[in-house]
């Protein structure tokens, strides 16, 4: 027990933790606010930057912008009406119509308070749920992580785009991307084209940094005349009784924020949403009406999206599936600094999880500190031009993917993807499932073969195993009713959103 | 604010976008969708190259099975596009204007022209000197406005990655 508190504490007792994960959270806000930076961009670049480093600071540095990031984009929402991440859409409905009647100050307060106790209901899920999780995922055979990885790149096709064939499409070019170089198990060429380029294979921090970074600001070209409308802020500090009226309400996003951000593939912004729309369902009588100004309707998806960031580190941390793009991409950097998530993590390096643990709940601390205080200097930052931010996204990115393996040929490829990545937005398809192929593939194809190996390389044997052991039933049913028939959740989220043109990251 | 000024604002899109399921036929959506087929088709010819139908678990049947599901998903995004009102008639002018619009070919020349400078000039100088083209284009302001703008937000960059994150960046051939 003092063990694991002393693990907790990591980020809280060295100097230089305590400062990344401040620094990371204040970066977060921005990142989240200025509509064009996303956090899964800054996520994936970071990681080039940081995989150097020792493993807690560079998770310091990137858990702090994941929750700054997922709250950020509320504030441009409430301030400018544009959501600056998409988990923050559901949010502009109720938090815009609250600025311009005066009540800016207000709404960022409280969006901020219950942003963070939305945030620790998460942490604290992501403590009590994940120890348990991994305690089961240790019966999972390769079967099972072959079923896994295919529910996970299948789901965010499912949910995230406008139809799941175009989900599927994209998550198989994601596979495709990720079998390129030499086979691990035969050292056979796979699409090398006897390029030695090729041969190392595609690092997969070089297709984020192309699909998410160059491609999305490819996309914001478009936007780039865009003046936001400034409203005045004062007083930010939110009054106790509203905070006590609405802790109901909070707890209650928080449980769905929580749960819908575990599920491999959905993140903070469907999270959002759902929460909206139960907070719009079970409030009888609100002051306002939703829609135009209803402070449930701001409560209910900060505090939910903010809970999900802890719950999508629970499939990433017990079972390897991130739950979605960004731990996909933290996943990445566990992966570079040669840890391996699964449920082996949590009994090989319990320190890296109560470390994770520790620092999320000190991120939302900060988030508190710095999420009431700066706002005057955060109107004039977030003012900034996209005509200037565009070129340094493109620059940022390219130094990401250079200084991955010190190569210059994958700034090109990186700016390759990033035209793929733009014509597929372009054309409703989701990129998110691309990354998730990229990085799950591998470890599809190599538990895939073992599995076959394992059931003696008998076709009819290994379709035996599937449905004769009862995880691994589970898991087959799941895929073929998920196969057979689209999520509820799904059609929620179409009803909400009808032009899915561009990428859902949080 | 409804919920379709919600998506517009997410996705920056027209406000007339009509609130379906399934959005309108995008300018050469469907010639987009028969590339996407074509490209699937080849992709799972040469996934069968690497090892053909030797074994069930050689190193070429999961590309096999990955290019399979591309092959079936474009043949039913292709179906999908034919079930989609919208004009096709302009479709090879229409669908270059949609796709690449004149800015962002300018753009994507100047980014590409980056790519081709960063070996040549190293990374400091090749950034520097796309930032100022690429700012002084889009943002349509003063040189003067915009050199001090590039050269600052150089500066940054290498103090940022240089010396902070301790990155080494991109030598050039013609300037160290």
């Amino acid at each position: 027990m003092i063990e694991t508190l002393g693990f907790f504490a990591t980020s809280w007792m060295d100097p230089g933790l305590f400062l990344l994960t401040a620094l990371g959270t204040l970066a977060g806000i921005y990142v989240g606010a200025i509509p064009g930076l996303s956090v899964t961009m800054a996520a994936s670049i970071l990681i080039s930057f940081t995989f150097k480093w020792d493993v807690n600071e560079a998770l310091a540095l990137i858990a702090g912008v994941y929750v700054g990031g997922v709250y950020g984009g509320a504030r441009t929402a409430i301030l400018l009406n544009i959501p600056g991440a998409p988990s923050a859409i559901a949010t502009a409905i109720d938090g815009y119509p609250l600025a311009k009647k005066g009540q800016a100050a207000e709404a960022i307060g409280l969006s901020t308070t219950m942003s963070v106790l939305g945030g620790l209901f998460g942490v604290l899920a992501l403590a009590i749920a994940a120890p348990l999780i991994a305690e089961f995922a240790i019966k999972f055979t390769s079967r099972d992580y072959m079923l896994l990885g295919i529910i996970g790149i299948l789901l965010v096709g499912t949910l995230s785009g406008e139809s799941f064939a175009k989900g599927a499409f994209t998550g198989a070019l994601g596979v495709m991307i990720g079998m390129i170089g030499l086979d691990p198990m035969t050292a056979e060429a796979r699409f090398t084209y006897g390029s030695i380029n090729l041969m190392g294979g595609i690092p997969f921090v070089v297709a984020m940094i192309g699909f998410f970074g160059v491609a999305e600001a490819l996309l914001q070209l478009e936007n780039i005349d865009k003046r936001p409308i400034k409203q005045a802020v004062s007083k930010i500090i939110p009054r106790w009784q509203d905070i006590k009226r609405y802790a109901g309400l909070a707890l209650k996003s928080s449980g769905i924020g929580t749960v819908i951000g575990a599920l491999p593939g959905t993140g903070g912004d469907i999270a959002a949403l759902l929460a909206y729309d139960q907070a719009k369902r079970s409030t009888k009588n609100p002051e306002t009406p939703f829609g135009e100004g209803a402070k449930e309707g701001l409560i209910a998806p900060e505090t939910a999206n903010n809970a999900a960031v802890g719950g999508a580190f629970v499939p990433m941390l017990t079972l390897g599936i991130p739950g979605d793009a960004v731990t996909a991409i933290i996943i990445g950097a566990l992966y570079i600094h040669g840890l391996k998530p699964g449920p082996l993590l949590l009994t090989d390096t319990p320190h890296l999880f109560w470390f994770i643990v520790g620092n999320l709940t000190l991120a939302n601390l900060f988030l508190l500190v710095f999420g009431l205080t700066g706002i005057r200097i955060f109107t004039k930052v977030v003012e900034c031009p996209r005509a200037i931010l565009i070129p340094l996204i493109i620059v940022f990115s390219a130094v990401g993917a250079y200084s991955i393996q010190n190569n210059p040929i994958h700034i090109t490829w990186a700016l390759g993807f990033g035209v793929v990545g733009y014509i597929l937005k372009r054309y409703g398809f989701q990129v998110g499932p691309i990354i998730l192929g990229v990085i799950l593939g591998p470890m599809i194809d190599a538990n895939y073969r073992r599995a076959m190996i394992g059931a003696h390389q008998d076709p009819l044997q290994f379709i035996a195993d599937l449905v004769t052991h009862p995880i691994s039933l589970t898991l087959t049913v799941a895929l073929v009713l998920m196969l057979l028939s689209q999520l509820p959740i799904a059609g929620l989220r179409r009803r909400f959103s009808n032009t899915p043109d561009t990428e859902r990251t949080p | 604010m409804n919920q379709q000024q919600s998506a517009r604002l997410r996705t920056g899109h027209n406000p007339q976008t009509p609130k379906t399921t399934h959005p309108p036929l995008r300018p050469g959506e469907r010639v987009f969708a028969l590339v996407l087929v074509i490209f699937s088709v080849f992709a799972f010819s040469e996934a069968f190259a690497i090892s053909g139908f030797k074994g069930l678990t050689t190193g070429g049947v999961m590309p096999m099975v990955a290019s399979a599901v591309m092959v079936i998903s474009g043949l039913v995004i292709l179906l999908q596009s034919f079930n989609k009102s919208g004009d096709q008639t302009a479709h090879a002018t229409g669908a270059l204007r949609y796709l690449v619009p004149l800015p962002l070919v300018g753009f994507s020349a100047i980014v590409a022209a980056y790519a081709w400078l960063i070996p040549l000039l190293g990374f400091i100088v090749a950034s520097g000197l796309f930032l100022f083209v690429s700012i002084w284009i889009l943002w349509r302001r003063g040189p003067l406005v915009t050199l001090l703008i590039a050269g600052l937000s150089v500066a940054a960059i290498h103090v940022l990655f240089r010396i902070v994150f301790q990155v080494v960046l991109p030598t050039g051939t013609l300037w160290q």
